[in-house]
């Protein structure tokens, strides 16, 4: 056998391997997500979400893409939902038919991921910024309120890259609604828009 | 020469066996009642940056706990039907934050509707640390075949703590701590000598917890 074949075939063979090593990761999330445990406060309230925050893909880098929008939307207009005893979702501010009400537009600032190979702790993580904007129905700006997320996989034992990440993405949405359950009453710009209002909030919080 | 065979097979397998010390303790001898329509809930401890309680530990526990007739609610259904208050972020380490949740009536309802009764968190890892020797397999055109000898020990340690969800207070405490050496020999076929140091934990906290339900033992 001629010795150029040879080479030919072992420069492709370990071309295959090479290309084997870097995969790229194109991440879908259908999981489905609990309805929320909580006693909205009578407040009023209208969600933007954008039909770009709707249809979010994220690329926390070249390789990796996280198909997120359809996900985030139904998990945050769950959690909204726990929050307040009025409220309607539209696709932009100008619809919004309440007064009296909060106006919320959520986006997303950042997402990151890393893997096992580039932190070398056997885990998949998963962090998600969000930033709520936050207004009244006249416009008037309340506060723009920074929500970190984060998510991981209890280990990366027998898990494909794919998988891990929708995994660890999954934990850091439900954290996000947790997160929003637990703090947005205890922003203090939103406390005071409350007290000022004269919305009352007098039944026991469970923080 | 079968003899001596049995003998050193015996003798290795005998060093595979686990460690284990379970240390239990109960504010009284009461036996904790539970009738058929309620169940326990076990429930792994996520919120420590380095490890999570496994959910195959917390698994294995269950099933022991089922085989003694006690209801066991599924971990990941119940953290569901109470969602977010369960997660790593809200989920209460004491009982004063406990109290504090089932203040609310909504919370209250959903973990009387699923019959909750008492709460078991269970919290801990297992490691692999003191590793050692080294082993080497190769392939030839005319055969192949490992040599060598490696070890390395595990070690388990786990803590169970039970919350009564009616009367809100603690019913116990359960520490298991176990440990063993773990083997692979090399000679031309590789020969694992496996110390199930997890498995010996889960049974052991599993079977103490079961008399915890169960049995009214005086202490």
């Amino acid at each position: 056998m001629p010795t150029t074949k040879i080479t030919i075939f072992s420069v492709l063979l370990t071309v295959l391997f090479i290309s084997g090593c870097s995969s790229s990761s194109q991440v879908q999330i259908d999981s489905q997500f609990p309805s929320v445990v909580s006693k909205p406060k009578p407040v009023k309230a209208a969600i933007v979400f954008s039909e770009e925050f709707k249809s979010y893909i994220a690329n926390p880098n070249s390789k990796t893409s996280i198909d997120m929008g359809s996900a985030q939307t139904k998990l945050l207009s769950n959690a909204f939902a726990g929050l307040f005893k009025r409220i309607e979702f539209v696709s932009a501010a100008t619809e919004v038919s309440f007064d009296n009400a909060l106006v919320i537009t959520p986006s997303v600032q950042e997402v990151q991921v890393s893997t096992p190979s580039d932190t070398y702790l056997n885990v998949y993580e998963v962090w998600i910024k969000y930033s709520l904007d936050i207004k009244t129905a006249d416009g008037d700006q309340v506060d723009s309120w920074f929500m970190p997320a984060y998510g991981k996989t209890p280990d990366s034992f027998m898990l494909s890259k794919t998988n891990a990440i929708e995994e660890a993405a999954v934990i850091a949405l439900r954290d996000a609604g947790a997160k929003l359950l637990l703090d947005f009453y205890r922003i203090p710009s939103v406390y005071n828009w409350v007290v000022t209002e004269q919305i009352p909030l007098d039944e026991k919080e469970v923080q | 020469m079968n003899k001596l065979i049995a003998l050193c097979a015996a003798a290795l397998l005998a060093g595979c066996g686990a460690t284990t010390t379970i240390d239990e303790y109960r504010p009284n001898n009461q036996v904790l009642d539970i009738n058929s329509e309620q169940s326990v809930v076990i429930l792994g401890r996520r919120d420590a940056g380095h490890y999570d309680t496994d959910r195959e530990f917390i698994d294995c526990v269950a099933k022991k706990m089922q085989g003694a007739d006690i209801g066991v609610f599924p971990e990941q259904q119940f953290v569901d039907a109470i969602y977010p208050w369960f997660e790593p972020r809200t989920a209460p380490k004491g009982l004063k934050r406990l109290r504090r949740l089932m203040e609310d009536t909504a919370i209250k309802q959903q973990i009387e509707h699923n019959g909750i009764r008492y709460l078991v968190w269970l919290d801990g890892s297992t490691e692999t640390h003191d590793k050692g020797g080294s082993i080497s397999c190769a392939i030839a055109p005319g055969g192949g075949g490992c040599f060598g000898f490696a070890q390395w020990e595990k070690s388990s340690i786990y803590e169970a703590i039970v919350w009564d969800m009616t009367n809100l207070t603690e019913k116990g405490r359960l520490r298991v701590d176990s440990s063993g050496t773990s083997y692979l020999l090399g000679v031309v076929a590789p020969i694992p000598l496996l110390t199930p140091v997890k498995n010996d934990a889960c049974a052991s906290l599993g079977t103490q917890l079961k008399q915890f339900f169960t049995l009214d033992q005086p202490l």
